[in-house]
């Protein structure tokens, strides 16, 4: 099975849209002035996970961001008050400015390989010192969600879970075998890659390509409008 | 090639495993076998020779080790890295990118070489150790001897003059070590020098030429391996060895089985998104037995023990025990694993808190009972994770035999286990006879005639075989295809 990552695009792009979506949608700069080009941000990251074949995570998250929408509306709509109206508006809302931005984020981790990721930074001229512990938690992401995954397995078969007996225990029997395991892997990942020359004084070579295409200029050209609007609204 | 010059080394965390007056010489395009039992210092003289030693792992070291007139006792890890390549024990633990051809590049990536090159030499890797279908993957999705395959491909492209491998079969399948062979074949045709620390060593035997064994860090022998394989069966227990000349049948014990009150099992089938895992309609097994379940990588072995544990999501099936139809629900009740990596599953802080922490009542007399029959009394009170990988284990069958589980299944239970623990772990399964109804998936042949009572062999997700002692017929095929014997 390939890696099914949807349209190619750079991580520098991907980058600039989750500045973006996590400024306009989740922060709310702008105010005003950018309201109306919040909704297609939040578009965005589904239309990308999409792209990728994530269909059930993209439909979910469509359905719940809709969902939340509509419902915050129809509450204003209908004037309501009290303390349900809050309720809908804390829970709709936070919704409604995370999920985006959360979609985002995993749609980067997803679609972006750690060399793309590299060379992409290098581009940008960021430091090795950034690079390598960035690049370092791509790869330590997926092992931690298998080992969480073990020790759930783990804790079921031994009957702790919520409601039973041990549960003010929960997160005690959960983190305690993770870190050990954590820090295990962490060692034996250091000192392969220390044999294979990571850390030497001459210049990394990247064998990866990365560069702007035509899909990143549209995307580009999305995410710079917001921009322009709230600098406008600022000089103005 | 290899030169130890009267090297000692102490860790400085722990005062075992400790090395103490080395002297060697390793030629050129030497292969050479490290053997011996856990802990008598085979790991720390491969450390030495790619320079995790004394550069990574701290310690007091003594004399100094050469490769090819190079110091690496002095000389930085990254120079170490252009002569010396290592592939470790854990396949998940030793890549540093996501995607297989990402990996592949990293090591030439890290000595700056231009990109031209490095293409051409993973090209050049690809092509001859047959690992295209690999390329471009997720390692993550990958089983353990592919993993170990794009370990063994991403030394490869860094073209060292040696190369290292610190247990490397450990996790594998016979059939995954079967290729592996294939790649030191490779490696040992086109010159390079071969250390390898092993505890398995009949895949071995044509391919070293020299055996070199340690006993509590010191240099008990070192022989030809034409001498080595004269040794007799005794020569090599008395230092912890596995027999050079493995015997691969997987033959159960000779036992009285009882099929009177079998457990069913029904509908075990699961499919992933896009392929069947497993599948099998109906099989019957005997209680209280030990059954073994082997079967190459991605045959459905840990699916299947996922389903009978009742771990796995969506699982339909049911096992009739006594009668009894037990669904995921009450099979995750009714069976406990123990798994490969035995940290996953312990939690508390000391041993006692450990076994009874799934008890339904408090016992003390059945709790002193037990850990007294597994060896553990004397360790009640320590923290568990303190403990070897071993007494670990132990502690995890405690607690499965103290919160009344009736199935047990052990994940790979001798994985990198040296001779004498391998037996200990045979008597551990031995003692659950009669009481529990034991699984062990396993690849290890010797500790399937050691405990097992009964075998099923899964293939593509159903029974391929299933027999006791006996009842299989060995039909004088190649030793290399023994294990795959139908019948």
């Amino acid at each position: 099975m390939k890696l099914d990552r949807g349209i190619l695009m750079d991580p520098r792009t991907k980058l600039l849209i989750l500045i973006t979506v996590t400024t306009f949608a989740l922060g709310g700069a702008g105010g005003e002035a950018t309201a109306k080009m919040v909704p297609v941000l939040c578009m965005v990251p589904f239309v990308l996970l999409l792209t990728a074949k994530r269909f059930k995570t993209a439909l979910i998250g469509i359905i719940l961001f809709a969902g939340s929408s509509l419902l915050l509306s129809s509450a204003n709509a209908h004037n309501m008050g009290g303390f349900l109206y809050y309720m809908i508006l804390g829970c709709c809302g936070l919704l409604g400015r995370f999920l985006p931005c959360i979609m985002m984020g995993r749609y980067l981790m997803e679609s972006t390989t750690v060399s793309e990721f590299t060379a992409a930074m290098k581009k940008i001229h960021v430091s090795d010192n950034i690079i390598i512990p960035l690049s370092v938690m791509f790869r330590f992401f997926p092992t931690v969600m298998d080992e969480a995954d073990s020790i759930g397995s783990a804790m079921k078969m031994r009957g702790i879970s919520f409601g039973g007996k041990h549960s003010s225990k929960m997160i005690e029997y959960r983190l305690v075998p993770l870190m050990t395991c954590c820090v295990n892997i962490g060692e034996e990942l250091s000192a392969a890659a220390l044999t294979r020359g990571l850390g030497g004084k001459v210049k990394r070579t990247n064998i990866c390509k990365v560069g702007f295409h035509f899909q990143d200029y549209i995307a580009i050209a999305i995410c710079i409008v917001p921009w322009i609007l709230l600098i406008m609204d600022v000089v103005k | 090639m290899i030169k130890f010059e009267n090297v000692s080394f102490n860790y400085s965390k722990s005062d075992d495993r400790s090395v103490k007056n080395i002297n060697l010489e390793i030629k050129e395009g030497e292969a050479v076998l490290l053997c011996g039992e856990s802990g008598c210092g085979k790991t720390t003289l491969v450390r030495m020779i790619n320079g995790l030693i004394p550069h990574f792992y701290e310690g007091e070291m003594k004399g100094q080790v050469l490769v090819d007139e190079m110091n690496i006792t002095s000389e930085e890890l990254y120079e170490t890295a252009r002569k010396v390549g290592s592939v470790f024990q854990n396949p998940r633990s030793q890549f540093f990118c996501v995607d297989s051809t990402s990996e592949l590049a990293f090591g030439p990536e890290n000595m700056g070489l231009p990109e031209e090159n490095i293409k051409a030499r993973i090209e050049r890797t690809v092509e001859s150790m047959n690992i295209r279908k690999l390329m471009d993957r997720s390692i993550f999705d990958m089983s353990g001897g592919e993993k170990q395959k794009i370990a063994c491909a991403s030394v490869d492209t860094l073209d060292p003059e040696v190369c290292v491998l610190d247990e490397p079969s450990s996790n594998l399948s016979l059939e995954a070590i079967d290729d592996l062979k294939e790649t030191l074949k490779r490696w040992k045709k086109a010159g390079r020098t071969i250390v390898v620390a092993e505890h398995r060593l009949y895949w071995l035997k044509d391919i070293c030429d020299r055996v070199i064994c340690l006993n509590k860090g010191e240099v008990v022998f070192d022989m030809p391996m034409k001498e080595f394989r004269l040794l007799r069966e005794d020569d090599h227990r008395k230092y912890g060895l596995r027999s050079i000349e493995e015997n691969l049948s997987m033959m159960p014990v000779k036992e009285k089985i009882s099929f009177a009150n079998n457990i069913v099992l029904e509908n075990f089938a699961y499919s992933y998104k896009k392929y069947d895992a497993l599948n099998i309609d109906r099989l019957e097994i005997p209680q209280n037995e030990v059954i073994a379940i082997v079967g190459p990588n991605g045959a459905g072995k840990s699916t299947f023990s996922k389903c009978i544990c009742g771990l796995m999501k969506g699982f339909k099936g049911y096992a009739l025990i006594d009668g009894k139809r037990c669904r995921k629900k009450e099979l995750l009740k009714k069976s406990y694993m123990v798994m490969q990596d035995v940290n996953h599953q312990l939690f508390c802080e000391t041993v006692m808190e450990e076994v009874t922490l799934g008890m339904d009542e408090e016992n003390e007399e059945r709790v002193l009972k037990v850990l007294d029959e597994l060896g553990l009394s004397s360790f009640a009170q320590r923290h568990p994770m303190s403990l070897s990988g071993g007494q670990k284990q132990r502690v995890a069958v405690a607690s499965a035999i103290l919160s009344d589980k009736d199935i047990i299944l052990f994940d790979e239970p001798t994985s990198g286990l040296d001779f004498y623990n391998m037996e200990k772990v045979a008597d551990l399964i031995r003692l659950l006879r009669g009481s529990k109804t034991v699984f062990v998936v396993t690849h290890d042949p010797d500790l399937v005639r050691r405990c097992a009572t009964m075998v099923l062999s899964l293939e593509n997700g159903v029974i391929a075989n299933k027999y006791t002692y006996g009842e299989k017929r060995e039909n004088g095929r190649k030793e290399e295809k023994c294990y795959t014997a139908a019948v």
